[in-house]
């Protein structure tokens, strides 16, 4: 049966239908989030080489975005714990819908559309209970709130969709509550996960470190069309340890992380801050504000990484010849897999993550 | 000739400055607060040794005069304290579950055999183990069954044990490895820089405080609301205000220490704390039960509120100060 709304997005996805669509942007290929010389935040659509196409206001610091996969619409997330979410026409630069988080919940910063364009899914954390949740808000009704499932862990963080619907969850095992800041209340106990979770709540896979790493919190994502994950993540103890801060997993099987301990792995100091793969999918770029280092591994992570030096550097995003990276000072760097480095400066601080628009 | 003469003595002078910062550190608030909660810990295993009944005055002294030595140095979280979970080991808070509690009665239901040796205690659950097992065993009447009082004694002194040999070893692993390495920092090294280990010193500071306000204050405050005063720190044994006070007072011990060399800052954190000090003294409220009473809940508030002031004031002027300035995106957890 064809429902109205599935009609209405077929429509719009096929151009019958007066719709803004990225290209009338100019094409932007990513997104992200900045302050301003001002000091006042925004979101700034850029090229697939750097420059920026469009911009729009942020009411506060941003952290992470997720675009529509076919409209000219992005929502912004404020950085953790935030009570709110703003989803914007970036043709006009006009909030199109506000998503506050329902009573008991906050958002964590990052979300993710399901391929069709017609969910948003949010990271959430469930204060009564303590653990993850996430939210579905309907993106062809005006983002009304029309679900939510947990997330199969603590501390949710980025999340994303697999071609095939199935939603892969980042949960960074620390809980938190706005009562006490951004205090972890949990370290000894935490385990966090990759979670494959059906549509519709079910959860498919669940994927935990080696003991070892239990303190490993695992934040961000990349993933490859194949449905290879990247994940990067957040050691919760000395960085002398010498963790391993990034890993590759396949559902299904064991996690594959970082080659053991070298000075590569030192310099990223316990924390990567982004992970992507390059166009080809063969490598991952792992950015380290901490180590204010990017890192470029082949996914066989049978060989010495690749390490650039960059102040403040922090988000990663895939081009088709390797990576886009964007750092605290402005910079924006093309970069490719064998570590040639084109920067383009801007006046503001990149805040965060670089969103590919797909 | 005269500008040579000037590179070396400022070659001479800016390293050796630096590095007298984090000698000064380790010499006058690190390895003393080691020091003595080592020895404080083992004077704990000894009086539990002979008494470890759960209301012994000696034992209940004893214990509150070991826990004050570690809640001195809770905030030097790197290093030796994070070997092997030592930290969470010895105190193993917030609880947000009742984990601890929990994980003795299996312990005593059990009558586990564990608590025999040291070595197989030190695999015991960390909830199970550390100063705030102990306060269940020596304050909660849960644990007043005269049933277990044999087992729950050998169990104390099991806990003092495993208490004062972690404390032994994170003094040894800072003389002979931490302490060398922070000292002679070097490119191949653990520690590259000074400004590296100055940062390390700052973060551990910055985090100590984090913890008095958002968890020792916040987790008992709550909303005005929903205030939860059985979620301060230490509450059974009645030491959550004292745990403010000896943190804050550790705390600024290391902010002048670091400060060393700029006047006018020392000057502004040493008044920053006594504020606090001043006001955690005066709440005269041991487990701040006055958080679920509007007449006496702003001050506890006001406390919070104060020891926010020193960590902007650390965050801004100590960070300037020692260069230690953290980049947009190198915040903890984004």
């Amino acid at each position: 049966m064809t429902t109205r709304r599935r009609f209405l997005g077929t429509a719009m996805a096929t151009g019958l239908w007066p719709v803004t669509g990225w290209a009338a942007l100019g094409a932007p290929a990513y997104l992200a989030a900045a302050a301003t010389p001002e000091g006042r935040y925004r979101l700034f659509g850029l090229s697939s080489h750097g420059t920026d196409l469009f911009d729009v206001a942020l009411p506060g610091r941003g952290h992470a975005a997720a675009a529509h996969p076919w409209r000219a619409e992005a929502v912004a997330f404020a950085r953790r714990p935030g009570r709110f979410a703003l989803v914007l026409d970036c043709q006009s630069g006009q909030i199109s819908a506000r998503l506050d988080s329902p009573p008991n919940r906050h958002f964590y910063g990052h979300g993710a559309y399901s391929p069709d364009g017609r969910i948003l899914y949010t990271t959430e954390n469930d204060l009564e209970v303590g653990t993850g949740c996430i939210g579905l808000w309907d993106a062809d009704n005006g983002y009304a709130r029309v679900g939510e499932f947990p997330s199969g862990g603590i501390g949710p963080h980025d999340m994303a969709t697999l071609p095939d619907g199935t939603l892969v969850i980042a949960n960074g095992g620390i809980a938190t509550h706005p009562e006490s800041g951004r205090s972890k209340l949990n370290l000894p106990t935490m385990r966090p996960s990759l979670a494959y979770i059906e549509p519709d709540g079910t959860m498919q896979d669940d994927c935990v470190l080696p003991a070892r790493w239990h303190r490993n919190s695992i934040r961000h994502l990349a993933i490859r069309p194949d449905g290879l994950v990247a994940f990067a993540m957040q050691w919760q103890g000395d960085w002398a340890d010498n963790p391993p801060v990034f890993g590759l997993h396949r559902r299904g099987q064991a996690p594959l992380l970082a080659p053991p301990d070298t000075p590569s792995r030192q310099a990223l100091r316990g924390y990567a801050g982004s992970i992507a793969f390059s166009g080809a999918g063969k490598h991952l770029a792992i950015t380290s504000p901490r180590g204010n280092v990017v890192q470029i591994q082949d996914i066989a992570m049978n060989s010495h990484p690749i390490t650039r030096i960059g102040a403040d550097i922090c988000g990663a995003a895939t081009t088709d010849h390797g990576f886009m990276v964007s750092s605290g000072r402005g910079l924006i760097t093309q970069l490719s897999t064998d570590g040639t480095e084109r920067h383009q400066h801007h006046k503001v601080q990149w805040d965060n993550h670089l969103i590919a628009i797909t | 000739m005269m500008l040579a003469r000037l590179a070396i003595i400022a070659a001479l002078l800016s390293p050796s400055a630096a590095i007298a910062l984090t000698e000064r550190v380790i010499d006058h608030h690190i390895l003393p607060g080691f020091s003595t909660l080592a020895n404080a810990t083992s004077v704990l295993r000894q009086v539990a040794e002979q008494d470890c009944r759960r209301d012994s005055t000696a034992l209940r002294d004893a214990y509150g005069i070991a826990f004050d030595g570690w809640i001195a140095i809770s905030h030097l979280r790197f290093g030796p304290t994070e070997t092997n979970d030592r930290a969470y080991a010895l105190a193993f808070w917030p609880d947000r579950k009742g984990t601890v509690g929990r994980a003795l009665l299996r312990l005593i239901a059990a009558r586990d055999e564990s608590i025999e040796d040291p070595a197989d205690f030190a695999t015991v659950s960390v909830a199970a183990r550390g100063f705030f097992a102990l306060e269940q065993l020596l304050y909660d009447e849960r644990f007043a069954d005269p049933q277990s009082a044999d087992y729950r004694c050998r169990l104390v002194q099991a806990i003092a044990t495993d208490i004062a040999g972690n404390a032994e070893a994170m003094v040894r692993e800072w003389e002979t490895k931490q302490a060398p390495e922070m000292r002679s920092p070097g490119p191949l090294k653990t520690y590259r820089t000074d400004a590296e280990t100055r940062s390390v010193l700052f973060n551990a500071l910055a985090g100590g405080l984090q913890a008095t306000s958002e968890l020792r204050l916040g987790r008992p405050l709550g909303t005005f609301d929903r205030p939860r005063p059985r979620r301060a720190e230490a509450y059974r044994s009645g030491r959550s205000l004292a745990h403010i006070v000896v943190s804050l007072e550790a705390t600024r011990e290391l902010s002048l220490l670091l400060a060393e060399g700029h006047p006018d800052l020392v000057k502004a954190i040493d008044d920053a704390f006594e504020r606090s000090l001043r006001r955690a003294r005066r709440l005269d409220d041991p487990v701040l039960a006055g958080v679920a009473e509007p007449a006496t809940r702003f001050r506890i508030e006001a406390l919070r509120d104060s020891i926010d002031a020193v960590r902007r004031l650390i965050g801004q002027q100590l960070a300037a100060a020692l260069g230690v300035t953290q980049g947009f995106n190198a915040l903890d957890g984004d």
